[in-house]
């Protein structure tokens, strides 16, 4: 990911606001004042190793190890008895059903990675706080969202599928609302007169414990000594000799975190290309288990493709295997599973089910280990609109999810259109094709185009009065019959010939030629059928004992 | 069109007459029936006397879903007419019913089943009762023909064929597998809501539940479901609240037997016109059987012969 420095100064590079957040001068011109939200990812390892964890081991106790000393542990896991820092034979002991995890900082990272990318689709403003924690500067866009309240509703809905539990404050200053956002006494969400008045904020945080300054952190013990546990007793002592003990970066924490001042924040930006992987905790034997871990790096990635204002268009899902025991060259290291959607979308639902549908159908060769999920390719153009009612293009798209659907499982090959094309030879004049997403058009449109195709192909009826010329139904080899006396026979019963002939020869110039007479008939018990009797001694004909002149059922008026 | 204007127009007198005689009465409502001339104080009438008092008010008015025994029942939503008006009257709502299984039975495909289903497929992708939506064929027993269905007034466009898989197994395994892919669009289709309307060939030996399965997707399907079956489950039941039997009956004729509806039973069959088959005004049908010496001839000669033996059949 790259980041810029940037000074976050909204206001603050030019002027400094007022105590209480308001600019010396009002006006429409000024930039609003800044207004912060923090999201707090209280259980971030956790979370992070739990998504990795298969299903029927969801909703075990669960604990992260650092060496052989806990680091972690989970409220189920608490419940039992663990507690960080205790030794993993004790753990055992207490819980023998605990689940244990390696820390992992890259996981962590990626996890929260994620969320900033929710972030994203808020706000342009966010910077990476601390070790679990997000900041998002809203000032400029909370009215697009219609309003503050609104705004973190939809935040933490967007949240939510990502799966990481999360703590949110709202404060004029970044380092204040992270601070909130981090203190376990108070409710959360938390909006309140402290959101836009920094003297509001400044009596709230000065009964907050110093530990929840990151820079703190580090001199706990010696501050604690000293007596200093709150923010409103740090900010009582001597500024100098405060810097001289603990550094200057103390100093600066509690300056920002109580008045403006301004503060450097190094922005996320977007990658244009999304990568992200998963590794699991037990290998993945069948499809579902690499579907549930699958799910969640579809969920980060449509959280980067909302950020970026884009729609899903392909997508790429890599199963990286466990190489078998023996020295076997055949198992591939991976197998990737590739799915373009016919129309560009960011509905979580439905790509599941094309991914559990792509899934169902793919050999794996071997157990998955790690699964990454690929994609470079959304599309920009302009969002389909949320219909109440149907309309043209509702239906377009519904019809077309359909056929997605379908031919995710079936296959392309079993879903298909029907093409006709102007040819004699009754076996040619149609074609079945699978459907693509440019052929599926509102039928309104097609019926215009159709009725010029109905009158051109009846010729001699028009739609109000049907006739038939051709059979409905055409087998896709012709069957051949017995003649008997001269009389064609179907099913043990001679066929009485209705009409006909209709000669068609064609198809001399590409080396299929026929040359047949067609007759309608009626069978035995009343259905009439298409019969033909063919010209042509077995070339392009099927050969039998009755290749030339023989009999054949072509087709079925139904 | 409503069934009220059907009984008060349509329907010969004789339906009509004795229409509240009908219904059996039991001996302690006789005394009440006729409240002008035997009137009952409100106390001491019971509840006797209130259902006779009742009883002027139809069945059929309190609910959509009641009616008499010789009467039609009305079709739960909508319904699509079928183009066919002795088969209109003959049918609950006046059409094929939209949200609902409509089972047709027949020996084998080809008795002229298009032919009767096509006006309200066309209707359907034109969008005459509704928005225009696109008809799917699942499964279908051969081939379609696009000429011959646009010649039905069916666009070739509107169609969407749905095939099962083929296995890469036995013959016997393939035909498992494509009749559960058969049955598995087939509820999607349904469930999805956006099929217009579906035709569907369903596989042979079917599971009882199969059916009770589609026919509850089928309520979020809002538009006509045809499920074409062998003759031979007409004895086996089904919760379609619609069934017919086809039966071919010459080139342009019909057979329809109503197995199965909301309304009284009709056990003579309805004979229906369809669609000719075009070569039939100018050809007159033949006697099977062409003269012997004709076997080794040219067709053309077939062709003479059917045409000079016409006028004397």
């Amino acid at each position: 990911m790259a980041r810029r420095p940037e000074t976050a100064g909204r206001g603050g590079g030019g002027v400094p606001p007022r105590e209480d957040g308001s600019r010396p001068w009002g006006g429409p011109a000024n930039p609003p004042a800044p207004l912060w939200i923090a999201l707090q990812l209280p259980q971030l390892a956790l979370e992070a190793f739990a998504a990795t964890l298969p299903p029927q081991r969801q909703g075990l106790p669960l604990a992260l190890l650092d060496g052989a000393r806990l680091a972690a542990v989970d409220p189920l896991a608490a419940a039992a008895g663990l507690q960080p820092g205790m030794k993993r034979a004790t753990a055992v002991a207490l819980a023998p059903r605990t689940v244990f995890g390696q820390a992992d900082a890259a996981r962590e990272a990626q996890a929260r990675q994620a969320v900033a990318h929710a972030a994203l689709a808020f706000t342009p403003s966010v910077a990476l706080h601390g070790r679990d924690g997000v900041l998002l500067e809203v000032s400029t866009t909370q009215r697009a969202f219609g309003g503050l309240p609104r705004l973190i509703e939809q935040l933490q809905a967007a949240t939510a599928p990502l799966g990481l539990s999360c703590r949110l404050a709202t404060a004029p200053t970044a380092t204040g609302a992270a601070i909130l956002a981090c203190w376990p006494k108070l409710a959360i969400p938390l909006i309140g007169e402290h959101t836009h008045r920094l003297q509001a904020l400044k009596e709230l945080i000065d009964d907050a414990p110093v530990s929840l300054l990151p820079h703190a952190a580090g001199h706990i013990e010696s501050l604690q000594a000293m007596g200093l546990s709150t923010l409103a007793q740090l900010r009582a002592v001597p500024r100098d000799g405060l810097a001289r003990r603990f550094g200057p970066q103390l100093l600066a924490e509690i300056d920002a975190a109580h008045g403006p001042v301004p503060e450097v924040h190094e922005w996320v930006t977007l990658p244009d290309r999304f990568e992200a992987r998963l590794e699991l905790f037990a290998r993945a034997d069948t499809a579902e288990q690499v579907l549930y871990g699958a799910r969640l790096l579809l969920e980060r990635l449509l959280a980067w493709a909302r950020a970026r204002r884009g729609r899903l268009r392909r997508l790429q899902l890599q199963m990286l295997h466990e190489p078998r025991h023996r020295h076997d060259d055949r198992t591939p290291e991976r197998s990737t599973l590739e799915i373009a959607l016919a129309e560009p979308g960011n509905d979580s639902a439905h790509v599941t089910t094309l991914l559990r549908e792509h899934l169902a159908r793919m050999p794996l060769p071997a157990p998955t280990l790690e699964l990454r999920m690929v994609c470079h390719e959304l599309a920009f153009s302009d969002a389909p609109s949320g219909e109440l009612f149907p309309t043209r293009t509702s239906e377009r798209e519904g019809l077309l999810r359909l056929v997605e659907r379908l031919q995710a499982r079936l296959g392309p090959q079993c879903v298909r259109r029907v093409q006709p094309v102007a040819d004699h030879r009754p076996e040619r004049s149609t074609l079945l094709l699978p459907i693509e997403p440019s052929s599926v058009r509102p039928q309104a449109g097609a019926a215009v185009a159709g009725t010029v195709a109905t009158a051109a192909a009846a010729g001699i009826a028009g739609p109000s009065s049907p006739m038939l010329t051709r059979p409905v139904w055409l087998l896709p080899t012709p069957q051949p019959l017995v003649e008997r006396r001269s009389v064609p026979w179907l099913e043990g019963r001679p066929l009485q010939v209705l009409a006909g002939p209709e000669r068609i020869e064609a198809g001399w110039w590409d080396g299929e030629p026929v040359a047949r007479d067609y007759f309608v008939a009626q069978a035995h018990d009343g259905s009439v059928v298409w019969i033909y009797r063919s010209r042509l001694p077995g070339g392009g004909e099927d050969p039998g004992p009755a290749a030339a002149g023989g009999w054949f059922l072509h087709g079925r008026f139904a | 069109m409503s069934r009220a204007g059907f009984d008060t127009c349509l329907r010969p007198p004789s339906r009509d007459v004795g229409k509240y005689r009908t219904v059996p009465f039991r001996p302690m409502d006789i005394a009440p029936a006729v409240p002008s001339r035997l009137p009952e104080p409100p106390d001491t009438a019971g509840p006797a006397g209130a259902a006779a008092a009742r009883l002027p008010v139809e069945p059929e008015r309190i609910h959509p879903g009641l009616w008499r025994g010789h009467q039609l029942g009305r079709a739960a939503g909508t319904v699509v007419p079928t183009g066919l008006a002795a088969l209109d009257f003959e049918l609950p709502g006046g059409g094929w019913p939209k949200q609902a299984l409509t089972e047709l039975l027949l020996r084998q495909a080809g008795v002229g089943e298009m032919r009767l289903l096509a006006p309200a497929l066309a209707a359907t992708a034109r969008g005459d009762c509704g928005p225009s939506r696109s008809v799917m064929l699942f499964d279908p027993p051969a081939m379609p023909c696009a000429w011959a269905m646009a010649e039905l007034g069916l666009e070739p466009q509107a169609l969407i064929v749905v095939h099962g898989r083929e296995g890469p197994r036995g013959a016997a395994v393939r035909h498992l597998l494509g009749a559960a892919d058969v049955l598995w669009a087939l509820e999607q289709a349904l469930r999805s809501g956006y099929a217009g309307a579906i035709v569907a060939w369903l596989p042979e030996r079917l599971r009882a539940d199969a059916l009770r399965r589609l026919q509850l997707a089928a309520q979020a399907h809002d538009g006509p479901v045809f499920l074409l079956r062998g003759i031979g489950e007409r004895l086996k039941p089904s919760p379609a609240p619609l069934r017919l039997a086809l039966h071919p009956a010459g080139p342009d004729g019909l057979t329809v037997q109503l197995l199965k509806r909301r309304g009284p039973a009709r056990p003579q069959p309805l004979q229906l016109r369809l669609p000719p088959v075009s070569a039939f005004r100018r050809a007159v049908s033949v006697q099977a059987g062409l003269p012997p010496e004709d076997a080794g001839q040219d067709a053309a000669a077939t062709c003479r012969a059917v045409v000079s033996d016409g006028p004397q059949a």
